[in-house]
């Protein structure tokens, strides 16, 4: 049977081609009407998790805030701490009261002048008990020390008293991850005490933020700034674009695109590969700096296996670390053996001093240890890339002197779960930034038996770590580093591998931006021309 | 009719029950503190234990259960742990983005796969049945984050004729919300019209080959006719059951586009939920799409006798 021709293009067909030029049709001349303005676009890999400064807060929680809010001191470019909303700071002998003394013309982004009360204000909120701020144990006794009153015997003076000398005071309130200690306005709280949003002093003010697609922030005009030159969160600020959109991309594919078809202006942290491939493109600029953050191998001294120090440091021995810092990174980064962080100024020429590969080495301390090939686990997980490319190195390294590593890949959650809780023989980890040596060294040092996430379990090294809290003698605190970084180098209770490199894309038309070692992009004193 | 709807509602409450059991336990066995994800790895244990009491996670997991479920009888579903916002508002914001782009690429897939399966059938073995199949296979075979990602290079990128992220709601402007998800849209066609096309293919040649089509064409009746009014509606039924599945498994969630496109839909909610351990999010999440799939199930059972005469509601 010979069936019939069917007809040329079904009805339906002939819909969904009409549709399907109307809708690009609709889209070509819509995009075209896109607005361009005075808007940055900045990517960040998730939404940020609230406005509250030092609550619930994650990296681009705090790089967003940055811009909105200011504390009394604030980190310069070194790192060292410098008065930000205070003309100065005077400290007493006895290292007991802290006296500040607040900028003249200083305004909220509400129009108010701020004064000591403001102060004093945002103080009691941070050392409520249930305010949630992450900074809280440092301040109520807990650890660093106990303020024991904040007060403004006249409207331009804040004194606190603290109940022990600390050397990092200042370093704690200017820390980012603290919100910097920011100095709010009470109208930051609804009329039920509730936190509505920030109104900081800092050059932008959230202008709108739309939950899981971005914040937008808008110039502060009534900004006051330092006369200085930018430095680091202090100094001169000038909020030259008036508006900066932070998007949501989690998909760094997705940003790439955006980044080079111009949908987005400057893309935070691409990858190492990413960077290279961006360096041989001429519309856009990579900006790399060295940070604090910190990727380390962690071995556990209380594993039945790595409890003996001769298996650790035969481990140790079997790393090429230059080697894989270079290959981690395309380059970006330097190896550093110390928990102290290459950019930091307390890095010496001991602080330089780490392992070298000596496989015989190796094999003979594992001979005397009587290891005979047992399986180590090594964790690590893909949502920090670096930890898993690390991490297959270290397997195929160790190998070669005999050591059997096991990949056990997990998701960042469970493992961070595993962190806490001391569960693993070995793990790929990183640490983000911590401004002060003595916070690098508190993070893995302490009693395994009551944290039992800290990493290093040595009381001579604790006496060493307490005293580096305390001193305010730059040089002692000098040799204690230098003594904890010898003394972890024989323990080898984690084998630190490398700082990371922070990498910035832009497109060519944004200027001035310049990043900095604690990894916090800032974009006042940036310029926008005409989009390229 | 009525009691047959009332019956199968009246089903769904211990499916929906065993749901929330089963999400509520799995998400607790998986390993990760969701207050330890949001304090950070240096947090301190006493500001940890803090935490956890205000989140009400420091509870027995019946208790805990049990006051969830309290609250989800009246529509409350809870707040985020991640960032405080109310759970059900939250997903039904997201759902709406989700369906605007599932629905409408369904819809046009439908539109294209179902002829052109009948066509393929009719032509079955033909030059053209070849070219419909392989196109089907085709595009049934990649990936469709893949294709995603090759549509923005290509539009996006190198065209500039659409965005390449962001997101605007067409309620608030309906040109510049439509550019958003055009590439999103059309890469759904391309990979369920494969799909729904070899479907659309298999259902007509098993009704081509059946006697009342022999006995019509004997009759004369023409061909068009034919396949319109006696092959199509017969051929239909499977198909339908095809689309309803997709659409519950695209409404409940197309996260790796929605991640692809920056689309904040559903899917990138709830993987993000899963990520930062954010219970009520993700029970929430979870609960909403057992939902979806039940009234999906309900609407495609009801139309069947739309398009075949002999099944009946009862």
């Amino acid at each position: 049977m010979n069936l019939p021709t069917p007809p040329s293009l079904p009805p339906a067909a002939r819909t969904a081609a009409a549709l399907a030029l109307g809708l690009g049709l609709a889209a070509s001349a819509a995009f075209a009407q896109a607005p361009a303005g005075q808007t940055m676009r900045i990517q960040i890999n998730s939404d940020i998790r609230s406005t509250d400064p030092g609550g619930n807060r994650d990296d681009n929680t705090d790089n967003v805030l940055i811009h909105v809010v200011e504390g009394l001191v604030a980190l310069r470019e070194d790192t060292s701490v410098g008065p930000m909303l205070a003309s100065k700071v005077d400290t007493s002998a006895d290292g007991l009261t802290y006296t500040f003394t607040l900028r003249d013309g200083v305004k909220f982004q509400n129009g108010a002048v701020l004064t000591a009360d403001d102060v004093v204000w945002s103080w009691q909120r941070y050392l409520k008990p249930t305010s949630g701020w992450r900074c809280l144990p440092e301040f109520d006794g807990k650890g660093m020390t106990k303020v024991l009153a904040v007060e403004a015997p006249t409207p331009k003076t804040v004194v606190f008293k603290i109940e022990r000398p600390s050397a990092l005071f200042l370093t704690m309130m200017a820390r980012p991850d603290c919100g910097g200690a920011a100095i709010l306005h009470r109208s930051s709280l609804g009329a039920d005490g509730q936190w509505k949003e920030p109104v900081g002093t800092g050059p932008y003010k959230i202008k709108e933020w739309k939950r899981g697609q971005y914040i937008e922030l808008t110039r502060f005009d009534g900004y006051t700034s330092r006369p200085e030159a930018r430095d680091g969160l202090t100094g001169g600020k000038k909020a030259e674009i008036e508006n900066l959109r932070f998007v949501v991309i989690p998909d760094s594919a997705a940003a790439k695109a955006a980044l080079y078809s111009g949908g987005i202006d400057a893309f935070i942290s691409p990858s190492p590969a990413d960077v290279v491939e961006m360096r041989g493109r001429s519309d856009v600029r990579v900006d790399t700096t060295p940070v604090m953050t910190m990727v380390a191998l962690l071995l556990q001294t209380t594993d039945p296996l790595l409890k003996d120090v001769r298996i650790r440091r035969a481990l140790a021995l079997s790393l090429d670390t230059p080697e894989i810092a270079k290959s981690v990174t395309e380059g970006l980064s330097a190896v550093n053996n110390s928990v102290v962080p290459s950019s930091s100024p307390f890095y010496s020429p001991v602080q330089a001093g780490g392992y070298k590969r000596d496989i015989a080495g190796a094999k003979k301390l594992l001979a005397e240890a009587g290891y005979r090939g047992q399986p180590i686990k090594l964790v690590a997980n893909k949502r920090y890339e670096a930890l898993y490319s690390a991490a297959v190195l270290v397997q195929a390294m160790a190998s070669e002197a005999g050591i059997n590593i096991e990949l056990e890949v997990l998701d960042w959650a469970t493992q961070l779960d595993r962190y806490t809780k001391g569960q693993y023989q070995s793990m790929a980890f990183i640490y983000s930034a911590r401004i002060d040596p003595s916070l690098n060294y508190e993070m893995v040092s302490g009693d395994k038996a009551t944290q039992p996430r800290k990493v290093w379990d040595n009381a001579a090294a604790q006496t060493r770590l307490t005293e580096s809290m305390v001193s305010r003698d730059k040089a002692r605190r000098q040799v204690l580093f230098d003594e904890l970084h010898k003394q972890m180098l024989q323990d080898v209770p984690m084998v630190v591998l490398f700082n990371a490199s922070d990498a910035t894309a832009m497109r060519k038309s944004v200027t001035g931006f310049k990043g900095w070692a604690p990894a916090k992009p800032r974009f006042w004193n940036v310029r926008l021309d005409a989009r390229g | 009719m009525l009691a047959y709807l009332l019956r199968r509602i009246a089903m769904t409450v211990p499916t929906l029950l065993l749901v929330s059991i089963a999400v509520f336990t799995l998400m607790r066995l998986i390993p990760g503190d969701p207050v330890q994800l949001m304090l950070g790895e240096g947090a301190d244990p006493a500001q940890l234990e803090l935490a956890r009491q205000q989140m009400g996670l420091d509870q027995p997991l019946v208790t805990q259960y049990v006051v969830w479920l309290r609250h989800a009888l009246t529509g409350d579903l809870g707040v985020s742990t991640t960032n405080g916002l109310a759970v059900l508002p939250l997903i039904w914001e997201r759902f709406h983005v989700s369906a605007v782009i599932v629905l409408t690429a369904v819809a046009l897939a439908s539109l294209i796969a179902v002829p052109a399966g009948l066509v393929a059938a009719w032509r079955k073995d033909r030059p053209t049945d070849l070219a419909i199949i392989g196109a089907a296979t085709l595009m049934l075979s990649v990936p469709s984050f893949w294709l995603g990602l090759l549509l923005l290079m290509f539009f996006g990128q190198y065209l500039h004729w659409l965005p390449v992220v962001g997101y605007v709601p067409m309620s608030e402007d309906f040109s510049q919300g439509l550019m958003y998800v055009i590439l999103p849209i059309v890469t759904l066609v391309l990979v369920e019209t494969g799909v729904l096309t070899r479907m659309s293919r298999a259902s007509t040649i098993e009704v081509l080959r059946l006697e009342y089509v022999t006995h019509a064409r004997a009759k004369g009746v023409p061909e068009s006719q034919v396949l319109r009014r006696h092959v199509l509606p017969n051929a239909f039924n499977p198909t339908l059951t095809m689309i309803g599945l997709i659409l519950g498994h695209l409404l409940s969630g197309i996260a790796v586009l929605e991640t692809v496109f920056t689309l904040p839909g559903l899917g990138r909610l709830m993987i993000d939920s899963i990520f930062a351990r954010d219970y009520p999010v993700l029970q929430g999440c979870l609960l909403f799409t057992a939902c979806i799939y039940v009234v999906i199930n309900l609407i495609v059972d009801m139309c069947y006798p739309l398009f075949d005469p002999r099944v009946s509601v009862q």
